[in-house]
């Protein structure tokens, strides 16, 4: 071959993609777990960005282009994370960040999408560190509820408990769990300040054998407890502590924070399901109760369908969530440049099957409260279900 | 300190160390005395609690029966043993075990996605079997039925295996085996069958000890690795090669683990870790291992 013919084809090779992309989707990059322990919820919140990325391209997109999704196994490693989003922004080309589940991953791509000044929002990390003043910058969001939310929650529901006087905490021995009990604890104090702390257990995150911290902690004899092991991690500590006489020694003043009270947690321990706790949920499926809003009604059965199993998850949400506010976000900005997109998603209102969630003007978390309730199991349902689930935001945005 | 506190550290640190027995029974038959380094050990374990669960739902209209269960997986686990046994493992004996490690490790990640495609990505839970169900009281502490019923399982696993390997012949060769393994061939055994034998008492182990472990704990993705370093360190600190080792050293271990929360509640795994490197320090051989080469 001349080498004229491969440098008109190497020309052409380079200027056609180009012209071409005025044409192309609008590529979300969306690492997340989808193996290991915590793709129960990886899986989940991935089908619901998959959901809201199908609802919008069904009206035409946005600013007349499609989205694509482009999801990654992020296998809940931050270092992992990392790698898959440097490579979706670098190879894929890549406009926006979605995704990553947990508190550890949610920095590490935080930090890639300051470097590359891409919008990341991150639809479950909790820890207050993602946003503090030490790391918030102009790209990331949170559509997640955060710790401090957390913690406040769970303190105002404790407080509730007129006759308690002690009170235990149990959580995962990370970021997240430290955080949120530290929340419980500084507004607990401020609501009853009759309440002592009484024992602080903190098992790994991960955790398969509980026994030695649940009899550790019933030896100092709490009235109650606030715990914050979700996941397949409270399963475990449920089927570990109920034979112990755990629940039955605190009169199940128990209150979860790490949304214990989600279908795909009823669903899996069945009859097994400690009645009684308090716990939360950012969506109940089952909504046993009045007020579920009726996009809600027609987003769960959505989901159902795409997961194929009974009541789907009460996880999608969040993933639906993350991309709608992307969306939204683009077409207040008219535009997709990143900085301009970003000026738009700070103090912005989006919409959500839940109802109106906006964007911190100053630190960019998300006003995402959560449902709580108390766990009861009605004849009408298969599993245990959040009796009246009520929407607890305590921390409402501070500022714009 | 009183009594019940006590008590219930010393009922809950034996019940740790029960179950990991269960597990690091297998694990020391394989790496403890034919010195085959079975990485994938964890997944036999977490592919026998995904049978488990199986079984159990597939006779949950006539009345699920766990120990039927629980048997179907130890077997449906020895077989996969056998396979990877036969198939795999019996080409590396005698390299470097690196070669096993890589092999093993490989078959961990390639089970993992097995059972993830399988049975997905959610908890799984099995219920415990209703007669032991509830508990007794103990010195002020509740002791459950089912945790009282592994610290049984756990020494009897310890006696069979310890006789096993000490007054039957084939126990007798193994133990000639891992010493000088192209001697015993060349005496005319048949060293082949025989790892392959005790392979599938490794892995009918493994399966039997994910299967019990069931009414206790979810059934996860990722239980498999999360275990795996924990056998290990059990086999290592009992000294290689014995199984009575094992035993003791998931004792210490679960002792070490469940006073330690108590002693460090922020830093439990690190009184375990201690705990180890103490041990290696002073006899690496483990605890009730010989000296060898």
């Amino acid at each position: 071959m001349q080498f004229r013919h491969v440098l008109t084809a190497l020309v052409l090779g380079l200027v056609l993609p180009t012209a071409a992309r005025a044409e192309d989707t609008i590529k979300i990059g969306f690492p997340i777990p989808l193996s290991g322990p915590t793709a129960v919820y990886g899986q989940p919140i991935l089908k619901g960005a998959e959901l809201a990325v199908a609802d919008i391209n069904a009206k035409g997109g946005v600013l007349g282009r499609k989205l694509e999704l482009l999801p990654r196994d992020s296998k809940a490693n931050p270092a992992e994370a990392v790698r898959l989003a440097r490579e979706l922004i670098v190879k894929n080309g890549v406009e926006f960040l979605g995704g990553t589940l947990t508190s550890a991953e949610a920095p590490a791509v935080s930090t890639i999408a300051k470097e590359n000044n891409i919008v990341f929002v991150a639809p479950s990390a909790k820890t207050s560190s993602l946003t503090d003043p030490a790391h918030i910058h102009p790209y990331i969001f949170r559509a997640a509820s955060n710790t401090t939310i957390e913690g406040q929650s769970g303190a105002i529901v404790m407080s509730k408990f007129k006759d308690v006087k002690t009170v235990a905490t149990i959580a995962p021995d990370y970021a997240y769990g430290h955080d949120a009990v530290a929340a419980f604890i500084a507004k607990l104090k401020e609501l009853r300040p009759d309440i002592t702390i009484v024992d602080q257990q903190w098992p790994q995150l991960g955790e398969a054998n509980f026994s030695s911290f649940i009899t550790a902690q019933m030896s100092k004899h709490p009235d109650a407890v606030f715990c914050d092991e979700f996941a397949g991690d409270f399963v475990s500590f449920v089927k570990q502590a109920t034979p112990l006489g755990y629940f039955k020694a605190i009169d199940n003043r128990l209150v979860d924070g790490g949304e214990v009270g989600s279908v795909d947690i009823t669903r899996t321990l069945g009859s097994a399901f400690p009645v009684g706790i308090w716990a939360n949920t950012y969506d109940p499926v089952i909504w046993d109760g009045p007020n579920q809003p009726k996009e809600d009604i027609t987003f769960d059965e959505k989901v159902e369908k795409a997961i194929g199993t009974k009541y789907g998850s009460s996880w999608a949400i969040q993933g639906y969530v993350t991309i709608a506010a992307i969306a939204q976000g683009i077409a207040k900005a008219g535009t997709t440049d990143s900085a301009k997109v970003a000026a738009a998603l700070a103090g912005m209102t989006y919409q959500t099957p839940l109802g109106p969630r906006s964007f911190n003007a100053t630190n960019h978390d998300a006003d995402a409260g959560e449902f709580w309730g108390v766990m009861v199991m009605d004849p009408k349902y298969p599993y245990a279900v959040i009796k009246d689930p009520t929407y607890y935001n305590p921390a409402p945005p501070a500022g714009g | 300190m009183t009594v019940s506190l006590i008590a219930g550290q010393v009922l809950s640190g034996l019940t740790t160390a029960m179950f990991l027995f269960l597990i690091a029974s297998g694990l020391s038959l394989v790496f403890g005395v034919m010195r085959v380094l079975n990485f994938a050990h964890g997944s036999f374990y977490m592919i026998g609690a995904y049978l488990a669960w199986q079984v159990v739902s597939w006779l949950q209209p006539m009345g699920a029966d766990f120990w039927i269960a629980a048997l179907a997986a130890g077997a449906g686990v020895a077989v996969l043993g056998a396979i990877v046994e036969r198939l795999l493992l019996r080409h590396l004996y005698g390299l470097e075990e690196l070669y096993q490690l890589l092999l093993t490790y490989a078959l961990v990640l390639i089970l993992g996605d097995v059972a993830k495609y399988t049975w997905g990505t959610e908890q799984l839970s099995v219920h415990r079997p209703p007669i032991l169900d509830g508990g007794v009281p103990v010195l002020g502490t509740t002791l459950p039925l089912y945790n009282l019923f592994i610290m049984l399982v756990g020494p009897a696993i310890a006696i069979g295996g310890g006789l096993l390997l000490s007054r039957s012949s084939a126990g007798r060769m193994l133990r000639a085996a891992a010493q000088d393994r192209e001697m015993l061939g060349a005496l005319g055994a048949n060293v082949g069958a025989l790892y392959t034998f005790m392979f599938i008492i490794s892995s009918f182990l493994a399966g039997l000890a994910g299967a019990l472990i069931t009414p206790i704990e979810s059934v996860v993705p990722g239980m498999d690795v999360q275990i795996i370093v924990q056998a290990f360190i059990v086999v290592v600190i009992g000294g290689l090669g014995s199984f009575w080792g094992t035993f003791w050293g998931a004792v210490i271990y679960g002792l070490t683990l469940s006073f330690g929360i108590l002693a460090f509640p922020e830093f439990s795994l690190f009184s375990v870790f201690l705990l180890m490197a103490v041990v290696l320090i002073v006899r690496p051989w483990g605890l009730f291992g010989r000296p060898i080469r």
